[in-house]
C-alpha cells in the first residue's frame, strides 16, 4: 500500500526535531535496547499491569521512529528493524502521538533510575510535546494555560491588578493577626536582598501560603521584596517542551530581579518552579549572569539554623510524612533539606518507602492537571502513591510543591486516605516562636507587636463600652449550591454566622434559576451534581446576561473543576476552595470576593 | 520608547498591557473559531465583560488573514479588532502576517478611529519568528501610513526585551 504524502507539519516537526539534537537528546535516543528495565519504575505500567503502550519504551519510540526516519543511519538500512517505515506521516498520527506525550507519561523521571545504559526517557517525551505544540498539537488545557503564561505572564491567568490585590489582602491579614502593620509585604522595592517569586496558584486559590511566607520574612528581619511583574516562577515550558515559551518566562523572572537590583531570587514550594527557575531557565533563556536562586526551603533552614528565627516542632504533632517533588529530588537532587527542616518544625515524622530519588510521582508531574481529558487514567496511576501514604499512617503529608499539593489532594480524595497536604511553609509559620525571633531582639520579650503607648484616662473611658464587631459578611446575599444536605446546612450555617443571607439550590437548573431571581451578591457552587453538573451550571452562568457578573466560589471535593480553570470555556471562577473547608477560611476567601467586586464596580 | 514619523503620522513602540490600554482602538489575534481564549483573550473577558464574546459568536468565524471589529465593553478601548493571523508555522506565514496587519489597518479606516495598538502578531505560542513579525508589521503598516490613511497614530505593543530587542532593530533601519 501506497504510503500518504507528509503533511506541513510532520514536515515542520521534523525540521524542529532536527534543532533539538543535543548530545543528551541523541545519547537517549540511540542508548535504549529495550530490555525492560525501567518498566517497574513507571506508575502508569504498575496502574495498567496489562497496556505496553505505557512502558517508558514505547512511549520514547514514537520520536526515535522519526529521528531514525531522518537523521541515524540505520533508518536507511533497515527501516523496518528500527521502525522508521512508520514514523509518523499524517495529523491522525499527531493526535495520537498527543495523547501518548501528554496523557501516559508525567516526565517524573523515575523511569531513568533502573536505565543500565543511562537513557532519560522523560527528556524525550518533554522532546515530542514541544515538537507537537510547535505546530499546535497539544491538549486544550496545556493551549490555554501556555497562552496564559505567553501573554499575562503567568501561567493561571492572574491579572496584575488582581495580583496586586491579593498581596494588599495578605498585608492587612497580617495585620489583623498581628495586631500591627509592621509585616506589610513590600511591592517592588528597589534595592531589597530578596526578590520573592511564587507560584500562581497561591494568587489564585491559596493565597494563605503567601502571608504565611510574609510572616516568616518579617519575623526574620528580612529585607526582600515581591514584584509586580516576573513573579511567577513556574514555568510552563517546562512542562509542554516549549522551549521558547521557557526562555521568554525564566527571563521576566531574572530581567524583573535585576531592575529592582536583588541580591537573590527566592522561589517559593514548588518543583516545578524550582528546577524551571534555578536550573533549565537559564539554559532555555541564554541568561549570562544568572542570579543566585534559592528554594524558599533553604532559605526557611538557614533562618533557623542563623537563628533568625525561633520554632517549636511541639506546635505541629501530628504525624507527618514527606512526598519529594519529582522535579525538586529526581531532576535537582534537593532531598535532605526539606527533611531537616521538617524534622525542625514537627514531632513525629514518618519517613515515606519508597523515597528521594525511588520515590513515586503524585500524579501531578508539573501540569498534568490542566489536561482533565486524561483525569481517570491519572488518578488510576496514583493507586501506588496512595499505597505508599496508607502505609506511613500520616495524618498530614507534606511535600515542597504546589503541583504535588494538588496532585496529591486527588489521590487523597479517590482513595479515601482521609489527611491533608501541607507545604513547609504552613508547618513552618505555625511553629514560629515571635517572641523570640530577630525582628523582636531589642524589644520587650513578651511583646510580639511594638509596645503600645500607654493608654490615657480618655482613652481607657472611651474604649471601655463593648463595641460591636460587624459580621465580615452583614448585609451579603449568598446563593449556596449543593446536591449535598448536610453540606448546603454547614455551609448556609457558617454564612449566617458571618451575617449573611442565605439561599439554597440543590442541582444546576435551580441554581441558574434563583441567580437570576435572587441576584446574590455570590454563589457557593459544588460542581458535582446530579443532573445538570456544576460545571455546566458555571458556564450558562457566565454566558447569562442576568448572572454574567456575579461573582462565583466553587467549593468541591473533585478534580472536576479544573475543567472549568483549565480548559477555561468562560473567564474562570472567582474563587475556588477544597472540601472539607475550613470556616474561618471560607468566610473570609468570600467576604474577599464580594468586597473586589464592588471595589472593581466603583 | 521608539518612534517613527511617516509624514505627519506616528508608528510608535511603547510596552505595556495591550488590553488595558487607553486607545481608540486595539488588535487581537483572534482563533478561526472566533472565541476570545486564555491570554490577550481572557483579560479581555474578565476586564470587559461578556459582551464582547457575544458579540463574536454572532460573527461565528474569523478566516485566517481576516478582521472583524467588536466593542470593547467595560474596557478603556473603544474597539477591539479582532484578526486571525498565522498560527503555529503554518505555511505562507509572512503572506497571512502581511494579509491580518492589512485587514486590521483597513477595519479600523472603516471605525475612523485615529489610533490604533496592535500587539507583535503571532510571536508567542503562535510560534511566528520575532524578526519575520518586526519586518512584516514594521513595513506594512508604514507603507500604509504613507499612502492616504487617516489614521494619526499606530502603537505596537510589547511586554519585555525579547519583543522589544527586534522591534526596535526594524524601528532604527528605517530611522
Amino acid at each position: 500500500m501506497k504510503k500518504p504524502a507528509k503533511t506541513h507539519k510532520i514536515k515542520m516537526m521534523e525540521a524542529q526535531l532536527a534543532t533539538k539534537l543535543n548530545r543528551q537528546v541523541v545519547g537517549s535516543l540511540v542508548g535504549c535496547v529495550h530490555c525492560g528495565m525501567c518498566n517497574d519504575c513507571c506508575h502508569y505500567v504498575l496502574s495498567h499491569p496489562d497496556d505496553p503502550k505505557m512502558t517508558p519504551s514505547y512511549k520514547a519510540d514514537q520520536v526515535r521512529k522519526l529521528f531514525k526516519a531522518n537523521h541515524d543511519w540505520t533508518g536507511s538500512v533497515f527501516p523496518w528493524w528500527v521502525g522508521a517505515d512508520k514514523a509518523a506521516l499524517t495529523d491522525d498520527d499527531l493526535e495520537e502521538l498527543k495523547d501518548i506525550a501528554f496523557g501516559t507519561c508525567t516526565n517524573c523521571r523515575r523511569c531513568t533510575i533502573n536505565c543500565p545504559m543511562g537513557v532519560d526517557t522523560a527528556t524525550l517525551n518533554r522532546l515530542m510535546r514541544g515538537l507537537l505544540t510547535n505546530v499546535g498539537v497539544m491538549p486544550e488545557g496545556v493551549r490555554v494555560v501556555s497562552k496564559d503564561q505567553w501573554e499575562l505572564g503567568n501561567q493561571m491567568g492572574v491579572l496584575k491588578e488582581d495580583y496586586i490585590d491579593t498581596l494588599e489582602w495578605m498585608s492587612e491579614e497580617l495585620e489583623e493577626d498581628l495586631g500591627h502593620g509592621e509585616a506589610e509585604i513590600p511591592i517592588d522595592k528597589a534595592g531589597a536582598k530578596i526578590m520573592y517569586a511564587i507560584n500562581p496558584r497561591e494568587v489564585k486559590y491559596d493565597p494563605r501560603t503567601i502571608k504565611e511566607a510574609a510572616l516568616i520574612f518579617w519575623a526574620a528581619g528580612e529585607d526582600w521584596t515581591m514584584p509586580t511583574e516576573g513573579w511567577d516562577n513556574t514555568n510552563f515550558g517546562l512542562f509542554s517542551g516549549d522551549d521558547g515559551l521557557g526562555g521568554a518566562s525564566a527571563k521576566r523572572e531574572y530581567d524583573k530581579a535585576r531592575e529592582l537590583g536583588v541580591d537573590k531570587i527566592v522561589i517559593s514550594e514548588c518543583g516545578h518552579g524550582y528546577r524551571s527557575t534555578r536550573h533549565e531557565g537559564v539554559n532555555w533563556s541564554g541568561d549570562a549572569e544568572p542570579f543566585p536562586m534559592e528554594s524558599s526551603v533553604m532559605t526557611m533552614l538557614r533562618y533557623i539554623k542563623e537563628g533568625k528565627i525561633v520554632v517549636d516542632p511541639s506546635k505541629n504533632s501530628q504525624r507527618v510524612t514527606f512526598h519529594d517533588s519529582c522535579n525538586n529530588a529526581r531532576s535537582c537532587g534537593f532531598y535532605e533539606e526539606p527533611r531537616e527542616l521538617l524534622r525542625l518544625v514537627t514531632t513525629d515524622f514518618q519517613e515515606m518507602y519508597p523515597n528521594r530519588a525511588e520515590g513515586f510521582c503524585c500524579t501531578g508531574g508539573g501540569g498534568a492537571m490542566s489536561m482533565s481529558e486524561y483525569t481517570p487514567r491519572r488518578l488510576k496511576s496514583g493507586e501506588i502513591k496512595a499505597n505508599q501514604i496508607r502505609a506511613t499512617g500520616a495524618e498530614v503529608v507534606v511535600t515542597s510543591c504546589h503541583n504535588c499539593v494538588d496532585g496529591l489532594g486527588d489521590v487523597i480524595k479517590h482513595y479515601e486516605l482521609g489527611c491533608e497536604v501541607k507545604q513547609l511553609v504552613d508547618l513552618v509559620a505555625n511553629a514560629l516562636v515571635l517572641e523570640e525571633c530577630a525582628v523582636m531582639k531589642g524589644r520587650p520579650a513578651t511583646a510580639a507587636a511594638p509596645e503600645a503607648p500607654a493608654p490615657t484616662a480618655e482613652v481607657e473611658e472611651a474604649a471601655a463600652p463593648v463595641v460591636a464587631v460587624e459580621a465580615p459578611l452583614a448585609g451579603r446575599k449568598i446563593l449556596v449550591v449543593d446536591d449535598e444536605e448536610d453540606i448546603r446546612t454547614f455551609l448556609v450555617t457558617v454564612f449566617e454566622d458571618a451575617g449573611a443571607e442565605v439561599m439554597e439550590a440543590s442541582d444546576g437548573d435551580e441554581c441558574i434559576e434563583k441567580a437570576k431571581t435572587y441576584k446574590p451578591d455570590i454563589i457557593s457552587l459544588d460542581l458535582s451534581m446530579p443532573g445538570k453538573s456544576g460545571v455546566d451550571a458555571f458556564v450558562e452562568l457566565r454566558k447569562t446576561a442576568e448572572t454574567e457578573s456575579i461573582p462565583v466560589c466553587v467549593v468541591t471535593g473533585h478534580p472536576e473543576f479544573r475543567q472549568v480553570i483549565y480548559d477555561r470555556p468562560v473567564p474562570p471562577p472567582e474563587g475556588y476552595l477544597n472540601k472539607p473547608v475550613d470556616e474561618d477560611k471560607l468566610v473570609a476567601y468570600v467576604a474577599h470576593i464580594v468586597e473586589t467586586k464592588e471595589e472593581k464596580a466603583n | 520608547m521608539v518612534e517613527r514619523t511617516i509624514g505627519d503620522k506616528r508608528l510608535k513602540m511603547v510596552r505595556g498591557d495591550i488590553t488595558d490600554m487607553e486607545v481608540e482602538a486595539f488588535v487581537f489575534d483572534i482563533t478561526e473559531d472566533a472565541k476570545l481564549g486564555s491570554g490577550f483573550g481572557g483579560a479581555i473577558q474578565q476586564r470587559g465583560g461578556i459582551v464582547i464574546q457575544k458579540e463574536l459568536d454572532e460573527v461565528g468565524s474569523v478566516p485566517t488573514g481576516e478582521a472583524v471589529v467588536t466593542q470593547a465593553g467595560i474596557l478603556k478601548a473603544d474597539y477591539i479588532i479582532h484578526v486571525n493571523g498565522p498560527k503555529f508555522r503554518e505555511e505562507d506565514e509572512k503572506g497571512k502576517l502581511e494579509r491580518a496587519v492589512t485587514s486590521a489597518l483597513a477595519r479600523a479606516e472603516e471605525k475612523g478611529v485615529k489610533q490604533i495598538a496592535f500587539p507583535p502578531i503571532g510571536t508567542g505560542m503562535y510560534q511566528v519568528p520575532l524578526g519575520l513579525c518586526a519586518d512584516v508589521m514594521v513595513e506594512t503598516i508604514s507603507r500604509h501610513l504613507a499612502n492616504g490613511s487617516d489614521l494619526d497614530e499606530v502603537l505596537i505593543v510589547v511586554q519585555d526585551p525579547r519583543e522589544i530587542t527586534p522591534f526596535e532593530a526594524k524601528f532604527k533601519e528605517g530611522a
